[in-house]
């Protein structure tokens, strides 16, 4: 009895050995002592666990939790749609599967001084901040006052970004490294940009903390996969070979409030699925930034403030499909089709929409190793497509083989 | 006490999301102090919450009554996602973490304030009876516990038997029990 109470006990705190784990499992099955030291051995850890000390939730964490309760969207007939179909039909497996770090260049192809400086020093800044707002941070535990202080000395991100766009960037000065400074300055910094400058702010919640911290990380990684030189150590790391889950994805958007300047969405995750979506932090940092080009589109354009995301695999064998929908009107999703389709006129308004597009279509370009757009579209391997009232915009993105779970970086 | 988890859980499972409120209502803040206590970090620790609130939803039949009490069964589950957290943040920041980190941790208590007076109470009781455990089954069971270190990892580390470790453990375990025996979780 001593010694099942002791496999029991050990069981329970996770360190049995494999093997007799499953042996202890099978027992449980018929044998009552087996199963009254299991309960006991739970009873004892769950008690335990009361010493540690208590610390209170804010209503954003039960908000988050409450909204595993709404009924999923339905993404059937969006899957059974033609251009699905279609992709269904064209998409092959590369046989190297791209795994990020195409398009980063040195930021001393920028020879734009301002530029050069201030992506320069937007980066530094971002590092400063990130511990500040870090879940061991004191804005965390609820003292703001060093967090506030920090951003009081820094520039706003958000005026930053529109210093540096009010006006066409010249090419001849930025050269191939004009996707980088788009990338780093429209995915996912206009919305750090909304939430720092809140944060400086009166009105402002520990939902935005935590929003911030996610954001920072995000954009760091971007911009580190976007300029090769801003920073060659912390490269180093995120070029190593670490599976990133969609779990991480979907961890940090569920519930989530997005900000593209000053138009605001609510997020609403599927589940996603159970599995990793990349190999690298490169590549991590690559399909994040067309996930936050994607929201930033739908979010000024969603008729209910709500734009939704999900991730499918194996809908399209050996692809994941990246899917950001909302409810639409007819005129936004004309602009959304004008923007995807490349029929904008040269309107400053739909320019950084359009720019938010190319974003994703170069990335396209990588990580199917296919130069031509045409074919890429013509393939549906990215697109937006209207059913009922909801626009859909897409990605598709090569799976990993052969890996049976999920892992976190 | 148990026929009302047992109410809750069926609801759930059932699909009652007043149900689902009401379990995290009861038991979310318990399950987030072990978790933030554990991983010393809240955004983390609000994950772990999340998710297994998420798989409650999603797949209520992960609890069986056979399994015990549905709330031991939750602080089990969240101690034990803790710790795997826990320990893939270690392999990753490719250091240890000595055994004195946890208590040196930044108190994040001060400007954090719950406020329950009855389990104020209860932990205060249990937080007695932990600190008069035999220091020998303390340092056990907080290596064990709190850390999630394997059992061969503590022998080595305190220099004893594997032996002594899981005997040491099960007194320990035995002794709060005694202490424990009128606390409601």
């Amino acid at each position: 009895m001593e010694t099942l109470k002791q496999k029991a006990l050990d069981y329970t705190l996770g360190v049995l050995p494999k093997e007799e784990s499953l042996l202890f499992e099978a027992m449980l099955e018929d044998n009552d002592d087996a199963r009254q030291s299991l309960v006991q051995a739970q009873e004892d850890c769950a008690k335990i666990a009361l010493s540690a000390k208590p610390k209170s939730l804010g209503n954003e964490v039960k908000q988050r939790i409450m909204e595993n309760c709404q009924p999923n969207l339905n993404f059937d007939p969006f899957l059974a749609s033609s251009p699905i179909e279609s992709l269904r039909d064209n998409f092959s497996r590369n046989a190297n599967r791209y795994n990020g770090g195409g398009g980063c260049v040195s930021l001393k192809q920028i020879t734009d001084p301002k530029l050069h400086d201030e992506i320069h020093r937007m980066y530094d800044d971002l590092v400063s901040l990130s511990p500040l707002v870090a879940g061991d941070s004191n804005a965390a535990a609820g003292d703001m006052s060093t967090l506030k202080s920090a951003l009081k000395k820094m520039p706003s991100f958000t005026q930053s970004v529109d210093d540096l766009l009010v006006h066409p960037l010249d090419e001849e000065k930025i050269g191939e490294g004009l996707q980088s400074v788009h990338r780093s300055l429209l995915s996912s910094m206009p919305s750090l940009g909304f939430f720092s400058d809140r944060l400086n702010g009166d009105s402002f919640s520990m939902g935005d903390v935590r929003r911030l911290f996610y954001l920072c990380r995000d954009q760091l990684k971007i911009m580190r996969a976007s300029f090769g030189d801003i920073d060659p150590p912390r490269l180093t790391e995120d070029e190593k070979l670490r599976l990133h889950s969609a779990g991480l994805l979907q961890t940090k958007w569920w519930g989530a409030e997005h900000a593209y300047f000053s138009s605001k969405g609510k997020v609403r995750c599927g589940h996603f699925f159970d599995g990793p979506v990349t190999e690298r932090c490169v590549e991590f940092a690559e399909y994040d930034a067309n996930m936050y080009c994607m929201a930033n589109l739908l979010a000024p354009r969603s008729s209910n403030g709500e734009f939704h995301l999900e991730l499918i695999k194996d809908a399209v064998p050996d692809c994941i499909l990246a899917i950001a929908t909302a409810q639409t009107s007819q005129v936004s999703h004309q602009e959304l089709h004008e923007i995807v389709n490349g029929l904008t006129t040269p309107d400053h308004a739909m320019e950084s929409d359009r720019i938010l597009w190319t974003l994703i279509e170069e990335s396209m370009t990588r990580a199917h190793q296919h130069s031509s757009l045409s074919d890429l579209r013509e393939s549906s391997l990215f697109g937006c497509h209207r059913l009922k009232e909801s626009s859909y915009l897409w990605f598709a993105w090569p799976a990993i083989e052969n890996v049976h779970s999920g892992a976190d970086a | 006490m148990l026929r009302i988890e047992n109410d809750i859980w069926e609801k759930i499972r059932d699909g009652d999301s007043s149900a689902f409120e009401d379990l995290y209502d009861r038991f979310a803040g318990a399950m987030f102090s072990l978790s933030l206590e554990i991983l010393g970090d809240r955004w983390e620790a609000e994950e772990v919450i999340q998710d297994i609130f998420s798989i409650l939803w999603r797949k209520p039949e992960a609890y069986s009554p056979q399994k015990g009490k549905f709330s031991s069964w939750l602080l089990v589950l969240t101690r034990n996602r803790s710790i795997d957290r826990y320990r893939s943040r270690k392999r990753r920041l490719d250091h240890g973490e000595t055994d004195e980190i946890l208590h040196s941790r930044p108190d994040q208590n001060d400007k954090d304030g719950a406020d329950n007076a009855t389990a104020s109470d209860e932990r205060e009781h249990l937080n007695r009876a932990f600190s008069t455990l035999p220091p020998d089954q303390k340092k056990v069971l907080e290596l064990s516990y709190f850390k999630g270190m394997n059992q061969q990892s503590i022998a080595e580390l305190l220099n004893i038997s594997l032996g002594t470790v899981k005997s040491r453990t099960r007194l320990g375990i035995e002794k709060l029990r005694n202490s424990l025996s009128n606390l409601r979780l």
